[in-house]
């Protein structure tokens, strides 16, 4: 191979590799939108199954890497938190505990409120008080 | 206000899936005291910010959960290491997989007492100047810690305690490889703030 294409070669090389180097440093973090959705239930029997089980539904519901659930329930409560973000809290037949769902709040549809019955896409965490989904997404 | 961690004194690492959620935590909280006097937050806000010449980082985390009896000073707060958000995504995965194991060690949590304020001092507007001391669990592994913070009541009377500490990775078991030593303080600061409400 003649210098100048051994150059060539090595230089778009670099560049390729650079390129995606940057790109990679550079990525943003997913939302619960751009994951596939492993489950979809109730928010009565998300909390049941963590309350029944903590290290077998974080198993199954937070995972190894990140996932999405889908979760359906009447909203407790709305409460903005700092920073653009807004919590809803979803409805489990326990007073002490909900399903904590974290969104940007331009996320929010401005037609949720209190006591309607909703559907998000969220990232599981786990559980504390109660089980806490982030960077949800509503779903029509 | 700056906390640092107590030199010299470490406990045994312990799984931190045997953690109790606060839920228990309630439960240990004297029963004398009167339900008037606890207070708690679904929403604290935990932030921490690694500078060094090389990158900084920041992690947030909106969804601390903790409970303040104020009669007793015992005070308790808990967060998934899973739900701490990060500008970039590579970031936020080194943080999971490579130093926190937040599969293995899925919460982080403090338990122990605030002093310096009384019930009555919290039915009055004011910042009061207060002093944590306890044990805080990182990755399987306690330190004691003590330190200063503040608690502010509005003219509304929201009630929010806030204070900064320093944590070392490696003081809790948290090995960052040689390659990116630079990239990551040794020091971090760890800025805690919680908008308590009566329970």
């Amino acid at each position: 191979m003649r210098p100048k294409t051994m150059i060539f070669v090595g230089l778009t090389i670099a560049a390729v590799a650079g390129g995606y180097a940057l790109m990679e440093y550079s990525r943003g973090v997913k939302g619960a939108d751009d994951l596939h959705v492993v489950a979809t239930l109730e928010a009565e029997q998300l909390l049941a199954e963590f309350t029944l089980d903590e290290t077998a539904a974080t198993a199954k519901y937070v995972g190894v890497t990140e996932q999405a659930i889908q979760v359906s329930g009447t909203i407790r409560t709305m409460e903005p938190t700092g920073d653009g973000k807004v919590t809803v809290v979803l409805e489990t037949g326990d007073p002490l505990a909900g399903v904590t769902c974290e969104f940007a709040e331009a996320e929010v549809p401005l037609t949720w409120r209190s006591g309607s019955r909703v559907t998000v896409k969220g990232i599981c965490t786990g559980l504390l008080m109660d089980v806490v989904l982030v960077r949800c997404a509503p779903v029509a | 206000m700056r906390i640092r961690q107590r030199k010299g004194s470490t406990t045994e690492p312990e799984p931190m899936k045997h953690l109790k959620n606060l839920a228990f935590a309630l439960a240990l909280l004297p029963l004398a005291a009167s339900a008037q006097d606890r207070y708690m937050t679904r929403n604290g806000h935990i932030a921490f910010f690694s500078a060094t010449p090389m990158e900084n980082i920041e992690g947030n985390n909106h969804k601390v959960t903790s409970v303040w009896d104020v009669t007793t000073g015992a005070m308790q707060f808990a967060v998934l290491i899973k739900a701490f958000e990060f500008e970039k995504a590579l970031m936020q995965e080194h943080f999971n997989e490579n130093y926190m194991e937040s599969n293995t060690f899925p919460k982080a949590e403090f338990k122990g007492k605030l002093a310096g304020i009384t019930a009555e001092q919290l039915k009055k507007t004011g910042t009061y100047e207060v002093s944590v001391t306890g044990d805080l669990t990182i990755h399987g592994v306690s330190k004691p810690v003590s330190a200063k913070g503040k608690v502010t009541v509005d003219a509304a009377g929201a009630i929010t305690a806030s204070s900064d500490l320093i944590v070392k990775p490696e003081d809790h078991g948290i090995k960052i490889p040689g390659v990116v030593r630079k990239n990551i303080a040794e020091e971090i600061t760890v800025k805690v703030r919680m908008e308590y409400a009566k329970m």
